[in-house]
């Protein structure tokens, strides 16, 4: 079916299970929040070759923190939770502490925890001291710039989702990056989700397996617009680029409500910036148990 | 909010154990077993009906009106629900409170909040020695919930004390965090003399000290960001009652030297 005069494939994203948890990281001004979230979220893109998915969900006011100060909620996505936790710890510990006038508490609530400040919390030497208020406790560790606040655990989703994704198409590079940054940009604003390549967004979408042992993913050739008669292509003759938009959600409504939300920003301004089609990545519906259907999201 | 309200007949003839008035305790006891119950301390086996006029159904609330200082261990135990007390109260109130809310209209005696691991202790008067302190034979004082004091408190603030925060509006006496291994003690008028004395760990805060012990050491000026989080929890915890937010810069002084010294006494002016 053709919308704006777009066509979008009659085909499903196939995402899959995953932990998801997060924190929330504050700062003395939004600037030194969001490069302590930045280097965090730094080499976070895929599970398989990074260990996490990491991205800023949103900004957060200083009437949203638990210090009062400027905030940004990182989310972490991972295979499992023991998986989230390490590569959290590890994060926080080389990312988080070392950033000037940063601390960081749990930026997800459940009942099933995982630590935070359980390891960085050794970093203090025997001087760090913990302080319980309410039902949080806090870890205070001594730094050259005063102290490192960080909270003792922080809750894990064990039902999130990994992998929602949509794949835009068209003959106008350009245009195609201009539009895949708006969908992008209007994602931003769905709770609980992130997507975790660069600026939100792949140009190298692979296939399971590869002809080269060891490798366990290769380029996605049946996508690549250079390799359009050598292998069996599935794009158009004047499909020229391919973008594709990864989205990690704490839930499976919040991913749907992503992939709408960008379906619609391409669907409104792609067609005069050279966008002819939407369609998604899967596995033939065999290895994720999340499956959105394109046309079902449709705006 | 729905309970069963006390109402002394008289002033009692001998120190009362009113720990049994709990939401809980009493929705377990029929009519006959409730003013059957033994509330004296001596061998005259003074009953409640002997005391108290009862009146209302059971619910998650009691209220203790005509209230005196002879009334001991009021709302002790308490796991949920609150109990409201109209008057003042004896030793040792609101002891081993794990949760709920006692909400004392009053002055209080000795030993309120000891043990206390949970809940909420408000005291519209003052407050006598060992708020949150230990009770002989416990091997802590306080260990987690809130104490929030309007007027002042006595001697021995948190003695031993190694969890939660007490709040007191007015002044502490002398010696405040004396043994302490943990937690918050926080005045808004000041300390008597030589508070944090084998000061641990945990955290006193006010604008004075009347006299500082030697064995702390001034650590200088510092914005310490857990006090925004202290502030704000307090603010959750006590409403429109809270205090105000504590200033963004405090002098430090560590302490008590003469143990682990991992403590604190911040001066807030």
């Amino acid at each position: 079916m053709k919308v704006n005069g777009i066509e979008i494939d009659d085909t499903f994203a196939e995402a899959f299970g995953m932990a998801g948890t997060g924190v929330i990281i504050t700062a003395d001004t939004m600037k030194w929040a969001r490069i302590a979230a930045v280097t965090m979220s730094g080499f976070g893109t895929s599970v398989i070759g990074a260990g996490a998915e990491v991205g800023i969900d949103r900004e957060l006011s200083p009437d949203e923190t638990p210090d009062g100060r400027p905030g940004v909620r990182v989310l972490l996505f991972g295979f499992s939770p023991e998986s989230a936790a390490a590569q959290l710890k590890t994060r926080v510990g080389q990312c988080v502490l070392t950033s000037p006038g940063s601390a960081c508490y749990a930026g997800v609530d459940t009942k099933k925890r995982i630590g935070l400040g359980q390891g960085p919390r050794f970093f203090g030497d025997g001087f760090q001291t913990s302080k319980r208020l309410g039902k949080s406790r806090y870890w205070r560790v001594p730094v050259m710039d005063g102290e490192f606040v960080i909270e003792e655990t922080t809750g894990i989703v064990t039902d999130a989702v990994g992998g929602g994704n949509i794949l835009i198409l068209g003959n106008d590079r350009v245009g195609l990056l201009e539009t895949a940054e708006a969908a992008v940009e209007a994602i931003g604003g769905v709770a609980d989700v992130i997507t975790p390549f660069p600026g939100g967004i792949v140009r190298s979408g692979s296939k399971v397996g590869s002809k080269y042992a060891g490798a366990i993913a290769s380029t996605n050739d049946a996508f690549c617009p250079t390799l359009r008669g050598r292998v069996k292509s599935e794009l158009a003759p004047d499909t020229i680029a391919v973008l594709e938009i990864v989205i990690d959600g704490l839930t499976s409504d919040s991913v749907a409500q992503a992939m709408k939300v960008g379906m619609k920003t391409v669907l409104d301004m792609g067609a005069p910036k050279g966008v002819t089609r939407i369609t998604a990545g899967n596995y033939g519906g065999k290895l994720g148990q999340y499956h959105y259907k394109l046309r079902e999201l449709l705006p | 909010m729905s309970g069963l309200t006390f109402r002394a007949n008289s002033a009692p003839s001998e120190r009362l154990n009113l720990s049994h008035l709990t939401p809980k305790r009493i929705a377990e006891l029929s009519q006959s077993e409730l003013m059957a119950l033994n509330v004296g301390t001596t061998t005259k086996t003074l009953k409640l009906g002997d005391v108290f006029t009862v009146s209302g159904s059971a619910g998650d609330s009691v209220r203790i009106e005509g209230a005196t200082n002879r009334m001991d261990f009021v709302g002790s135990d308490l796991k949920e629900g609150t109990v409201i007390v109209e008057g003042d109260v004896g030793l040792s109130a609101g002891r081993n409170l794990r949760g709920g809310r006692l909400d004392i209209r009053g002055d209080a005696g000795a030993l309120l909040g000891s043990g206390i691991s949970g809940g909420e202790i408000l005291v519209k008067g003052s407050a006598g020695s060992l708020v949150g302190g230990l009770s002989p034979g416990d091997k802590f004082g306080m260990t987690g919930g809130l104490i929030a004091i309007d007027g002042d408190a006595g001697d021995r603030a948190g003695d031993r004390m190694r969890r939660g925060t007490i709040y007191v509006r007015g002044r502490c006496g002398s010696f405040a965090g004396s043994r302490m291994v943990g937690g918050t003690i926080w005045t808004e008028l000041g300390f008597g003399t030589d508070p944090g004395m084998l000061l641990r760990r945990g955290t006193l805060i006010g604008p004075s000290v009347e006299r500082m012990l030697p064995t702390f050491a001034d650590a200088g000026d510092h914005d310490i960001v857990i006090l925004r989080i202290l502030s704000r929890y307090m603010a959750s915890a006590l409403g429109s009652a809270a205090p105000k937010a504590l200033p963004g810069k405090v002098r430090k002084f560590a302490g008590d030297l003469a143990t682990i010294g991992k403590g604190e006494l911040l001066i807030t002016s």
